[in-house]
C-alpha cells in the first residue's frame, strides 16, 4: 500500500518535472554549480594529496635524511642559525655505516643541473644525480630496461649512466634504443646502462623522469660536493623493527662525534624524515579543503533556496490540484512526499550533471596535464548526499505546506 | 482542524535552532570529517536534514517535531562518540540541544499530535 503510495507520488513528481522543461532546468542549476564548485575543489586537492604522497613515500617512509637544513616551515624558521651549518660531505657516510647497529641501507646523494648531448639533441638544465651505490638500496624505483650500476662502478667512478623516460625521450628520439650508447654529460662521455620507468610529474619535484643518474665518484668530477648547490645529503634506512626516532637517536649520537661537537653545543645538521614534509602538505591540504568546503558549502545552499522557490511556485500552481486530490482520499503524507520527491529530483539531477562535468573536465585536464586526476568514488558518495540532503532541506517547507491544506480552501483556488 | 499558537519563546528557540543546523551544513565537507570515511558525512548530513525537519514541525507545533528532534540528539550524540569527536562543538551542541529540548517540552502537551 505504502509502496503503491510511493510509487504514484514518484509518477506525479516525474510528470510535473517533464511538463516545465525549462523551469526544471533553470531550477536546477544552482546545484549543479554548486557541486560542481566544491567537488572540483576536492578532486583537485585530493589528485594532488595523492600526487604528493607518492612522491613523499617514494623517498621511503622509514628513511632519516642527514642534511643542512631541516624541513620545517612557517613565518618562525630560524634560517640564520642554519646558513652556516657544513653541507654532509661522502667522508662522513663511511663513518656513519661503519658505527650505525640500526641501519639496514644507507647512500649519499648530491644533484646539479647540467647540459645532456647526444648526437644533436641538447637537453639543458637536465637534473644530473650522483648516487653512491648504497643511494639505490634506500630510495624506491625500478628500472624498465637494463640495468643499476655496479659496485665497482660505483667505487671506481666509471662513466655510466642511468636515464629518466623524459630525458631518454628527448636524447634518443625516433625510437632509438638508448642502452649501450654513450652521450655527454657535462661534456663527458658517459655510457647508458639502464633507463628508469616513467613516473609521471611530481609534485614536489623528484620525479624520476627528469633524472639522470651517475656514480658519485664520477658525478664529482664535474660537481663542487662541498657546494649547497649541490644539495648532498646522506639517506639512511631504518632496520626492519626499528622507529624511525631510534634510528635518529643514533644518527644524532654518531654525526656529533664525527663532526666533534661539544655537549652543550646545538647540532650543525637536521635530521628529516618524510612524515615532516607530510604534515607540512597535511597542513597546506586542510586549509584549501576548508576554503572550499566554505564557498562551496554556501553556494549549495544558493541553490538550495532556488529549488526552494521553485517549489512554492510549483505549489502554488497546482493547490486546487492538491485540493482534489486531498477531497478524494489522499494523505498528507501522499501530498508531502509528492512534492519532496520533486525536489529531490531535481537537487539530483542536478548533482548529477555537476558530477558529470566534473568527470568530463578529469578527462580532458589528464590529456593536458602529466598528473593523474581523478573523481574519486568518496566524492562522488559526497556529491550524491549532498544533493539529495539539499533538495530534502529545500522541499521540505513547501511540500509540509501543501500537505496542511485545507481541501475546501485549495479546490477555491484559481 | 483548529491550529495551535505557536509561543514566542519557541518561535525564538527555533529560529535559533534553525540557523545553527543550516551552519552545520557546511561542516559536512571539512577535510577532518572526510578523512573519517567515505559515508560519515552521508550519515552526519542525514542527521543534520532530519534535524532540520523536526524543527519544521515544531515551527508548525507538531508533536512529531519534537520526538524526532530528541531522537536526532541521541543519535548525533552516539555516532560523535563513536567517532571520537570530544571537542568543543560536541559538548557546545549537546548544551543547546537540551537548552533547545526544555524550551520544546515545556510546551508539548500543547502542540498538534496530528501530521
Amino acid at each position: 500500500m505504502v509502496l503503491t503510495l510511493l510509487k504514484e507520488s514518484i509518477v506525479f513528481a516525474w510528470g510535473a518535472l517533464v511538463a516545465n522543461k525549462l523551469r526544471t532546468f533553470l531550477s536546477l542549476l544552482g546545484i549543479t554549480i554548486g557541486i560542481f564548485a566544491i567537488i572540483t575543489v576536492f578532486t583537485i586537492v585530493d589528485s594532488l594529496e595523492r600526487n604528493i604522497r607518492g612522491s613523499v613515500q617514494s623517498l621511503g617512509d622509514n628513511v632519516v635524511f642527514v642534511m643542512k637544513w631541516p624541513w620545517t616551515f612557517g613565518p618562525d624558521y630560524p634560517w640564520w642559525k642554519y646558513m652556516n651549518r657544513p653541507v654532509p660531505e661522502y667522508s662522513e657516510l663511511a663513518e656513519v655505516q661503519r658505527k650505525a647497529k640500526s641501519i639496514d641501507a644507507i647512500g649519499f646523494r648530491i644533484g646539479t643541473r647540467k647540459v645532456l648531448k647526444h648526437n644533436n639533441n641538447t637537453i639543458e638544465n637536465a637534473l644530473v644525480s650522483g648516487w653512491s651505490y648504497g643511494y639505490g638500496q634506500v630510495k624506491s624505483f625500478e628500472i624498465v630496461d637494463g640495468r643499476y650500476f655496479r659496485e665497482d662502478e660505483a667505487e671506481g667512478g666509471y662513466n655510466v649512466v642511468m636515464l629518466g623516460h623524459t630525458l631518454a625521450e628527448g636524447l634518443f628520439p625516433n625510437n632509438e634504443y638508448p642502452i649501450g650508447k654513450t652521450i655527454k654529460v657535462a661534456g663527458r662521455n658517459c655510457k647508458v646502462i639502464g633507463l628508469f620507468k616513467k613516473e609521471g610529474e611530481s609534485m614536489l619535484g623528484n620525479s624520476m623522469d627528469n633524472q639522470a643518474v651517475v656514480p658519485y665518484n664520477f658525478a664529482r668530477l664535474f660537481m663542487d660536493v662541498k657546494s649547497e648547490n649541490s644539495d648532498p645529503f646522506i639517506a639512511a634506512k631504518a632496520k626492519p623493527g626499528v622507529t624511525n626516532a631510534q634510528l635518529k637517536d643514533e644518527l644524532t649520537g654518531i654525526m656529533r662525534s664525527i663532526r666533534g661537537l661539544k655537549p652543550l653545543a646545538d647540532d650543525d645538521f637536521a635530521l628529516n624524515e618524510t612524515n615532516l614534509l607530510s604534515k607540512n602538505f597535511d597542513g597546506l591540504f586542510d586549509i584549501v579543503g576548508i576554503a572550499g568546503a566554505i564557498i562551496g558549502g554556501f553556494s549549495i545552499l544558493v541553490g538550495g533556496f532556488g529549488i526552494a522557490n521553485i517549489m512554492f511556485v510549483s505549489v502554488r500552481e497546482r493547490t486546487n490540484i492538491i485540493g482534489i486530490q486531498k477531497s478524494l482520499g489522499a494523505k498528507n503524507y501522499f501530498i508531502l512526499a509528492q512534492f519532496l520527491f520533486e525536489a529531490v529530483f531535481l537537487s539530483l539531477m542536478g548533482g548529477i550533471i555537476g558530477l558529470l562535468l566534473i568527470y568530463g573536465l578529469t578527462l580532458a585536464a589528464g590529456g593536458v596535464i602529466d598528473m593523474e586526476i581523478t573523481l574519486t568514488r568518496s566524492n562522488i558518495i559526497l556529491g550524491l548526499t549532498i544533493s539529495v540532503l539539499i533538495g530534502i532541506i529545500s522541499g521540505f517547507i513547501p511540500a509540509y505546506g501543501a500537505s496542511q491544506l485545507d481541501p475546501v480552501e485549495a479546490i477555491r483556488t484559481n | 482542524m483548529a491550529q495551535v499558537t505557536r509561543p514566542k519563546d519557541i518561535r525564538i528557540v527555533t529560529i535559533i535552532a534553525l540557523i545553527l543546523v543550516l551552519l552545520a551544513f557546511p561542516m559536512l565537507f571539512t577535510p577532518s570529517i572526510k578523512r573519517m570515511g567515505d559515508f560519515i558525512p552521508m550519515i552526519l548530513g542525514i542527521i543534520i536534514t532530519m534535524q532540520f525537519v523536526s524543527l519544521i514541525g515544531i515551527w508548525h507545533m507538531k508533536q512529531w517535531g519534537v520526538q524526532l528532534f530528541i531522537i536526532m540528539f541521541c543519535i548525533r550524540v552516539i555516532t560523535f562518540m563513536f567517532l571520537d569527536l570530544y571537542e568543543f562543538r560536541f559538548f557546545f551542541n549537546i548544551f543547546y540541544s537540551i537548552t533547545f529540548i526544555v524550551f520544546f517540552l515545556i510546551h508539548y502537551r500543547k502542540m498538534d499530535t496530528n501530521l
